[in-house]
């Protein structure tokens, strides 16, 4: 970014906006997890319409963060990256508490499978972005089961979200490659849905790096359910 | 060390059950929603006491009679304090207890939470929005690691850093999740007690696990310290390179160029780094007063005034930002807002030594705009206050002031004060150089150097008068006469460290005594404070512990009683 005022001002502007956003979207996701922690299908009939709006709130939200994150330059050395020490547990456990109302109020049942106790060094909040974008967009596409799983494999960290739904179609496929290549493919970022997050994972991935190792991400059919595999490998 | 990992084992078990209910909660955020998104969340962990605050002038005022257990405070909180300055004046005013947890809240991932310089770094930093999982989840791990270096901690406060990085070890084998943050804390105890070696060994074996901008940087200090000034700039360099919002590489990087004698490399270091991190009192005036040095006005006006600006809420704020700006308005002819600036700094300011520091910047301000009468009167006033009483500012003070007092054409308390200077430090031969060189400024090379010698003569006679009576086995005639050493020289190092010895050599003879040793911890602490980073210190440290009959023990119950 130039530092000429006009700049400087536009990006307080722009900053102090995404403030707000977040703050509302927060405020509108936290009253709508009250309202459905607090209802059942049968004593609310629009409960239904409720965890959808949930559904979408948390779309939004999703969106905000990984455009926010983007326009700081995830990706890039101007990112303020921050790797830890972390327990795999502690991620697991974030990750589903984020998710547990909305899961339930779709009947969508999760298995996690994982070693609590297992330290990997990563960017906390931008892997819990990641796999929380992940498990979301599973919630679209499954039959009405998700497994995550999260184990030491070749030397890297896999972190795998599985669905039980009819899979990821050709073209998709082929987007999470060529988000990893950086190389445009028949599929437009621009007018497909599951693009961004694609996009923001795999620049998140690719930042994790150890000895020579980059990040990497991959979609793939199979897993145990035989349905849709969103999986993130760090170094 | 065996009952302690019998100890962890237990505290695995508890940790999820922190009582997290009965604890006392301050909420600070200045958009209702958000007061109320938390409160809900705490209150779903059962807390019950949840005070709020918009902003943070009326935070501080709670702080100060409340001891909160967990704050939760948003670092953009409009006008007044940030989130980052009432963190700051908490921890200044000790208005936190070593167990208070705080989170700070943010829209974005801040520059502030990596650039790893902050001296107050929050327990946590939590990114908007925020979960109830994300919250319950760091509000354990802070509670838990705060368990893990709570004996540390404890010793790092006493200043025994050595036992400290002896628990560090321990806690080490029995800690996997949080060994990368035991070596760094025991990297920088080892740096705090001299020991670059053992400080380079913990650093290098964070790199061997995983390759963290600190550890590197931490290197390069090492590299820095030892005098090798070409690699300790390149990898910093390499850091900056990794890491643009790495800060504390630059501040390392630019105190590198200035050993190196490169100002303007130095200078335009800082001035990036002031750029991508502005609200650093400290680096403002590190920057401002990097460019008076090089005579640059325009810009050391620019960093003095934004110093003043952002120290206006800021318990950090600086003297030395007015003083600096003093001088700038001095080289400008604005003499009239200089004296203006002085005042005010006197206002605003209460240490002891303000009066005589206004009083130096004065004399500089008109010798500097050739009003040789006016500096001269002041250098007469400064004569004057330093008749009032027999204690001296600082040694950078006292070289300024002995600089100032020759120019304007007084001669014989400048020459008092480098001697004082002298005797204060008898073996620093690269000080007595700059001592000489002031000598020779006022044509007086060769009474310079006799007064340099004889001054040094005086001080080592005195503390070998002392060493002597000690070897000889006359203790308490020893301790007596460092006693009187002291009194004469109050700030000579090898005196003082020579008469924390001999105490404690006295007490390890006759026995522990309850006065001695806190006239030892006195000392010492003297020390620790003129000069940080001595390996003496650390050792004489860890020698007093060991003599206190009762330390170690009522620390491990109280340990044992909090797991």
């Amino acid at each position: 970014m130039d530092d000429t005022p006009s700049s400087k001002e536009l990006f307080l502007f722009l900053a102090s906006t995404a403030h707000d956003m977040k703050n509302s979207i927060s405020v509108l996701s936290g009253t709508l997890e009250s309202l459905l922690a607090d209802a059942s299908p049968r004593t609310e009939s629009a409960y239904p319409q409720m965890a959808h709006m949930l559904y979408q709130t948390k779309r939004l939200n999703d969106n905000l963060i990984q455009l926010l994150a983007l326009y700081k330059q995830v990706g890039k050395p101007e990112y303020p990256f921050d790797i830890q020490p972390l327990e795999v547990g502690h991620l697991v456990e974030q990750v589903v508490s984020a998710d547990r109302i909305l899961l339930d109020s779709r009947g969508i049942a999760l298995e996690a499978d994982y070693d609590p106790q297992l330290v990997w060094h990563f960017d906390e909040d931008l892997i819990i972005g990641v796999v929380g974008h992940a498990i979301n967009n599973a919630i679209h596409y499954t039959r009405d089961k998700i497994r995550i799983a999260i184990a030491k494999v070749d030397g890297c960290l896999e972190i795998r979200v599985e669905d039980n739904g009819s899979g990821y179609p050709a073209a998709m496929l082929e987007a999470g490659v060529s988000a990893m290549s950086g190389v445009s493919s028949g599929v437009n970022f621009l007018t497909n849905s599951t693009g961004l997050g694609l996009y923001f994972s795999s620049e998140v991935a690719k930042m994790h790096k150890h000895r020579q190792r980059s990040g990497s991400l991959r979609l793939e059919n199979g897993g145990q359910y035989g349905g849709g595999c969103f999986v993130l490998t760090l170094p | 060390m065996i009952g302690r990992s019998v100890l962890d084992a237990t505290m695995a078990t508890t940790i999820s059950n922190v009582d997290w209910a009965e604890k006392n909660y301050l909420v600070v955020d200045d958009f209702v929603g958000i007061r109320q998104l938390l409160r809900e969340s705490l209150r779903n962990l059962g807390a019950k006491n949840i005070d709020q605050r918009i902003r943070g002038g009326e935070a501080m005022g709670l702080l100060s009679r409340i001891r909160y257990d967990v704050v939760l405070c948003d670092y953009n909180l409009g006008e007044g304090k940030n989130g980052q300055q009432v963190l700051e004046e908490a921890r200044l005013r000790n208005l936190l207890l070593p167990s208070s947890v705080w989170m700070m809240v943010s829209a974005e991932k801040s520059v502030e939470s990596v650039m790893g310089a902050a001296e107050h770094q929050p327990d946590a930093y939590l990114i908007k929005p925020i979960t109830e999982g994300v919250l319950l989840t760091r509000l354990n791990r802070v509670w838990h690691k705060k368990q893990v270096f709570k004996m540390i901690d404890q010793a790092y406060a006493e200043k025994d850093y050595l036992r400290a990085a002896k628990l560090c070890d321990a806690q080490i084998e029995v800690s996997k999740v949080h060994e990368i943050e035991l070596l760094r804390m025991k990297a920088a105890l080892m740096l705090k007690s001299g020991e670059p070696e053992k400080a380079r060994e913990a650093y290098e074996r964070v790199m061997q696990e995983r390759e963290y901008q600190w550890a590197k940087a931490g290197l390069a200090k090492i590299r820095m310290a030892n005098g090798e000034f070409e690699q300790a700039r390149q990898i910093f360099q390499g850091v900056i390179a990794d890491n643009r919002y790495y800060i504390d590489a630059y501040d390392q990087l630019a105190l590198t160029y200035q050993n190196m004698g490169q100002t303007e490399e130095a200078c335009s270091i800082l001035e990036r780094a002031a750029q991508l991190s502005p609200n650093s009192v400290m680096r403002q005036r590190s920057l401002g007063q990097i460019c008076l040095k090089l005579g640059n006005v325009g810009m050391a006006e620019k960093a003095f005034r934004k110093c003043i600006a952002i120290g206006e809420y800021s318990i950090m704020k600086t003297p030395d930002a007015y003083l600096g700006l003093a001088r700038v308005c001095g080289l400008k002819n604005e003499t009239k807002e200089a004296l203006q600036l002085l005042v005010l700094a006197q206002r605003e300011f209460s240490t002891d030594q303000i009066q005589l520091r206004a009083k130096i910047t004065e004399g500089m301000v008109y010798h500097e705009s050739g009003d040789f009468r006016r500096a001269r009167k002041a250098g007469d006033e400064l004569e004057e206050l330093l008749s009032l009483s027999p204690e001296r500012p600082d040694t950078t003070t006292c070289l300024d002031m002995a600089t100032l007092l020759f120019a304007v054409g007084v001669k014989e308390s400048p020459v008092e004060l480098l001697c004082y200077v002298i005797k204060n430090n008898h073996d620093n031969a690269l000080l007595l150089d700059d001592v000489q060189k002031i000598f020779d400024k006022a044509r007086m090379s060769d009474e310079g150097s006799a007064l340099i010698r004889s001054s040094r003569k005086e001080a080592s006679d005195m503390m070998n008068q002392g060493v002597l009576l000690w070897k000889t086995g006359k203790l308490p005639e020893a301790v007596d006469w460092m006693r009187h050493a002291r009194a004469a020289l109050p700030n000579n190092l090898r005196i003082l460290f020579n008469a924390a010895q001999i105490l404690i050599s006295h007490m390890q003879t006759h026995g522990f005594d309850e006065a001695l040793s806190a006239e030892t911890t006195e000392v010492l602490l003297h020390v620790d404070k003129i000069q940080p980073g001595q390996q003496r210190f650390a050792q004489l440290m860890e020698q007093l512990a060991l003599l206190a009959p009762s330390t170690a023990a009522p620390a491990d119950g109280e340990a044992q009683q909090a797991a």
